[in-house]
């Protein structure tokens, strides 16, 4: 394997920063675009609360000045962008005055753990059953059940979810109905901890896995049979190669290709992507932080939500670049 | 050698059912191959001549089968194989050498695990330094240089590529080679090397060796047997001599006939010359003014300076092989590849630099036929959408009848039954309908030039010389100048009033086809005619005669100055 040459990786990261500058650009001007303003939002707030509140004016300016909103654009680009590099977005609006970080911070975890597994899980599960669907030597149960198994790609998770906590949870009793692990266990590295961690991610994980392994599947599907027909899978089995063989090594082995990019662009999506499945387990990852902050025009929260996934996406984006050549050696010639 | 024969096929009948009815592809095939001997299947595409060999390797595609027959390969009854005998029979029996090289490595795997692969698969376990012991002595064999086997696919030429599939197929000593056209991806003289490697390994391990081609020539220079094969049946068996030399079957008889040789017989029959079209400008046709194209450090095309004149129809045929700057050429001349230095004018008027409607006018006057005729339709609409397309926007088509009526007049003028080929799909039609067709198309349009790049080369050789003839109407008849790119140099010879041989983007020899092709003088001239095959027993490849060297030809074609002799009336060439 030979070194990533060094133009290369110039090239590679400039892309990513002037990406990420780029996205973190519009995502600070989209929310200036709108008529709101949340000062007068998190005024409403507190008028709904106490009823009415006196001095609004000078409330108002206050706020104005805690959020930063008082000065002028350039300056708050200025420090909306230094603030970024070190993830500092300022203060929830609607949790005022929890640092969005913190409420980032809180979610993350959470949804790495949730959704990158079950990623990771149905890229595996999808490819391979997409493969098998190909292989003229699968068994022709696997031929007709995975066909079958596609109707759950077309069910909305919240359905798939509910079904699964009908049964599992509600009937069976076997995994808990929500949250993200149990209210009688200490957080921290310990083994109940985890152990509960997962008994409350199973659930969330598999409704996930049932409704997107099919974009797997399919895509897999095309692949293999575009390489199916590929001169080389011929040779390889004129050579007299074992039929396994020549389903890894020369098949799967090419065809996986453009599903590992596919994969870096799904990193990003899938943080924010299954918001109704983490609302139904009442799971409190980023995409529950995402729809409250939403409901509440909590424009920081939106702004560094936003730029968390940005940030994901060109990342993985970044490193699928880097390790493309390594698992396509045609590649590497382009990188000159 | 023994005469024990290597395979016997037996009343071989193969069929597919289709959902029109079963197809027999094979028909009741007889025919024995002894140790040690080389035997061509000779016929059109669908002759049934690769499916036979896929029958031997049991390697039909679905829903594909012998319904008759037997396969005995030296004394095993291939058909009775289980599924998993026959993987232990293929390669260490039977190899089978692809036709497609560019295509047939995995592209994600160095050269020397695909070598290993094979032997493990039908030895088990072998300790590495066996398996590399073993590899580097095949690729030496094909003569492939010993780092060859840390490359990747992609890092090898054509040439190279075929030359692995042939150090795989001899890996595990087979007793029968099975060929599949394995040269119709190079040009000739990467072929000849190829061919020759292939008969020197053969004859080395004894093996016997079916060869599947559609080139006479190329058969009669590397087989010892042929088995001439049409419509799935056996027409003709015998010694290359006999077949060559008595063909009995007409079908035989036209193919040997129907092959373009350089000096033979024209395939064409001149009428009387038609007058140019009228032009309205008395620039030039088409002129390069030292026209240079880079890509990056690569000088594609080195400065080139012609004038064709357009008052007389020609054709002038741009010669060479892959890679020597020919298609650049076109797809400068077409406006598609902006050269790195120089102008090229059509009638005056600088290609690169034009107004909208200069632009269309020319789009309109210069036509072209490519390569691919699978490649030229939308498979989406019927092909007379893509005759009658252009003719309505060029804002030729007076009604829908008159368009109908050009339709029509085009289609016979490439000999095609309007009414048969029209309301098609393009997957309908075969591929030499599909090149007429394309020729149809740019007649509709009566263009000044026709920018004809390897129209011949995907289509059956026996319509070849067909569809060449239709082009060359386009001159007679017409009076259209046409630009013709090929690699084949007996068409060339027969078609062309002039012609240009391309060597690394010089032109490195000009002049009327007789003598530049007839009696070459520049040594790249000289290696490309001695790699010809002829079909011709007394005559080994070319004939410009002295070893075949071509390592020597091309060092000495590299020093070698420019052999211009003699220019037509209306073309000037200035190189340089």
């Amino acid at each position: 394997m030979g070194r990533i040459p060094r133009d290369y990786l110039i090239n590679r990261v400039v892309t990513l920063v002037l990406t990420i500058l780029i996205a973190a650009t519009i995502i600070w001007i989209i929310p200036r675009l709108s008529p709101i303003d949340p000062a007068e939002i998190a005024l409403g707030r507190m008028a709904a609360g106490a009823g009415a509140v006196a001095n609004s004016e000078e409330i108002l300016a206050q706020l104005r000045t805690q959020m930063g909103i008082d000065q002028p654009l350039i300056v708050q680009y200025v420090k909306y962008l230094a603030g970024a590099l070190v993830f500092d977005f300022g203060l929830s609006t609607a949790a005022f005055p929890t640092p969005v970080s913190t409420l980032i911070l809180n979610a993350l975890p959470w949804t790495l753990g949730l959704m990158i597994l079950s990623l990771i899980i149905t890229f595996f599960i999808g490819n391979l059953l997409g493969a098998l669907m190909v292989w003229e030597r699968s068994p022709k149960l696997v031929k007709v059940a995975i066909p079958a198994a596609m109707v759950f790609t077309s069910i909305p998770p919240i359905l798939s979810g509910l079904l699964l906590m009908w049964i599992f949870a509600a009937k069976l009793q076997w995994f808990p109905l929500t949250g993200a692990y149990s209210i009688f266990v200490e957080p921290g590295w310990n083994w109940a901890f985890i152990q509960s961690v997962i008994h409350h991610g199973f659930l969330p994980a598999l409704s996930i896995v049932i409704v997107t392994f099919g974009f797997w599947a399919l895509g897999m599907r095309g692949l293999m049979i575009t390489v199916q027909g590929e001169d080389y899978v011929k040779l390889a089995e004129a050579k007299g190669l074992r039929p396994r063989y020549i389903l890894y090594r020369y098949m799967i082995r090419n065809a996986i290709l453009p599903q590992i990019t596919a994969f870096a662009l799904k990193v990003g999506l899938l943080i924010a992507g299954q918001v109704l499945v983490e609302r139904i387990f009442a799971y409190n990852g980023m995409g529950k932080l995402l729809y409250d902050a939403i409901l509440n025009q909590d424009f920081p929260v939106i702004q560094g939500v936003s730029y968390v996934i940005i940030l994901m996406t060109a990342l993985s984006v970044f490193l699928v670049d880097l390790l493309y050549p390594f698992i396509d050696p045609r590649i590497r010639h382009e990188a000159h | 050698m023994t005469d024990k024969p290597v395979l016997t096929l037996r009343d071989l009948s193969i069929e597919f059912p289709t959902p029109k009815g079963l197809v027999k592809a094979v028909k009741h095939l007889d025919l024995t191959i002894q140790k040690g001997r080389r035997v061509g299947f000779i016929g059109e595409s669908g002759s049934g001549k690769t499916t036979t060999a896929l029958a031997i390797m049991q390697m039909l595609a679905e829903p594909g089968r012998v319904s008759s027959g037997t396969i005995d390969l030296a004394g095993i009854d291939v058909l009775a194989l289980s599924e998993e005998e026959m993987r232990q029979t293929r390669l260490s029996r039977i190899a089978y050498i692809p036709q497609g090289a560019m295509n047939s490595l995995n592209p994600v795997m160095r050269i020397e695990p695909q070598l290993w692969d094979g032997i493990i698969a039908h030895e088990g376990h072998v300790v590495e330094a066996e398996l590399k012991r073993r590899s580097d002595e095949a690729l030496a064999s094909v003569g492939l240089p010993h780092h060859t086997a840390q490359l990747y696919p992609h890092e090898l030429s054509g040439g190279m590529k075929q030359r692995v599939c042939i150090a795989m197929g001899i890996i595990l000593n087979p007793d029968l080679i099975i060929a599949d056209e394995p040269t119709s991806a190079l040009d000739v003289v990467t072929q000849r090397q190829v061919m020759q490697t292939l008969k020197d390994i053969q004859a080395k391990i004894g093996s016997g060796l079916i060869l599947i081609g559609h080139d006479m020539g190329l058969m009669a220079q590397s087989v010892d047997e042929l088995a001439v094969l049409k419509d799935g049946e056996l027409v003709e068996h015998g010694t290359v001599q006999q077949i060559l030399e008595a063909p009995e079957h007409p079908y035989t008889q036209d193919l040997i006939s129907s092959v373009p040789l350089v000096g033979g017989e024209s395939f064409l029959n001149p009428e009387r010359q038609a007058d140019a079209p009228k032009r309205d400008s008395t620039e030039p046709l088409l002129r390069f003014d030292t026209v240079r194209k880079d890509y990056g450090d690569v000088t594609a095309l080195h400065p080139l300076s012609f004038t064709l004149q357009g008052d007389t129809p020609q054709i002038i045929s741009i010669v060479g092989q892959s890679g020597s700057g020919k298609s650049t050429m076109g797809s400068i001349m077409l406006g598609f590849n902006e050269p790195s230095q120089g102008k090229v004018l059509y009638e005056g008027q600088d290609v690169y630099n034009m107004s909208a409607a200069q632009s269309l006018a020319f789009r309109k006057n210069v036509q072209a036929v490519f390569q691919d005729p699978y490649a030229c339709f939308n498979p989406f609409y019927r092909v007379n959408h893509a005759l009658k397309f252009p003719f309505k926007r060029f804002g030729l088509a007076k009604s829908e009848a008159h368009t109908q009526q050009a339709m029509e007049e085009a289609c016979a003028a490439v000999g095609l039954d309007p009414d048969l080929v029209l309301s098609r799909y393009p997957h309908q039609l075969s591929g030499g309908q599909r090149q007429r067709l394309i020729v149809a198309r740019a007649l509709m349009l009566s263009p000044k030039l026709l920018i004809a790049d390897e129209p011949v080369s995907m289509v059956d050789a026996s319509l070849r010389a067909s569809i060449l003839s239709n082009i060359y109407d386009l001159k007679d008849k017409y009076g259209i100048s046409i630009l013709y790119i090929t690699h084949d140099l007996a068409t060339a010879y027969h078609v062309s009033d002039f012609v240009m041989v391309l060597y690394k983007g010089h032109v490195v020899e000009a002049g009327p086809p007789k003598e530049v092709i007839g009696d070459p003088q520049h040594p790249y001239t000289q290696l490309l005619i001695d790699s010809i095959p002829w079909p011709d027993l007394h005559r080994s490849w070319g004939h410009t005669g002295g070893e075949w060297d071509p390592e020597a030809k091309e060092a000495a074609a590299r020093r070698a100055d420019m052999v211009f002799r003699g220019a037509v009336p209306g073309f000037d060439l200035v190189a340089g």
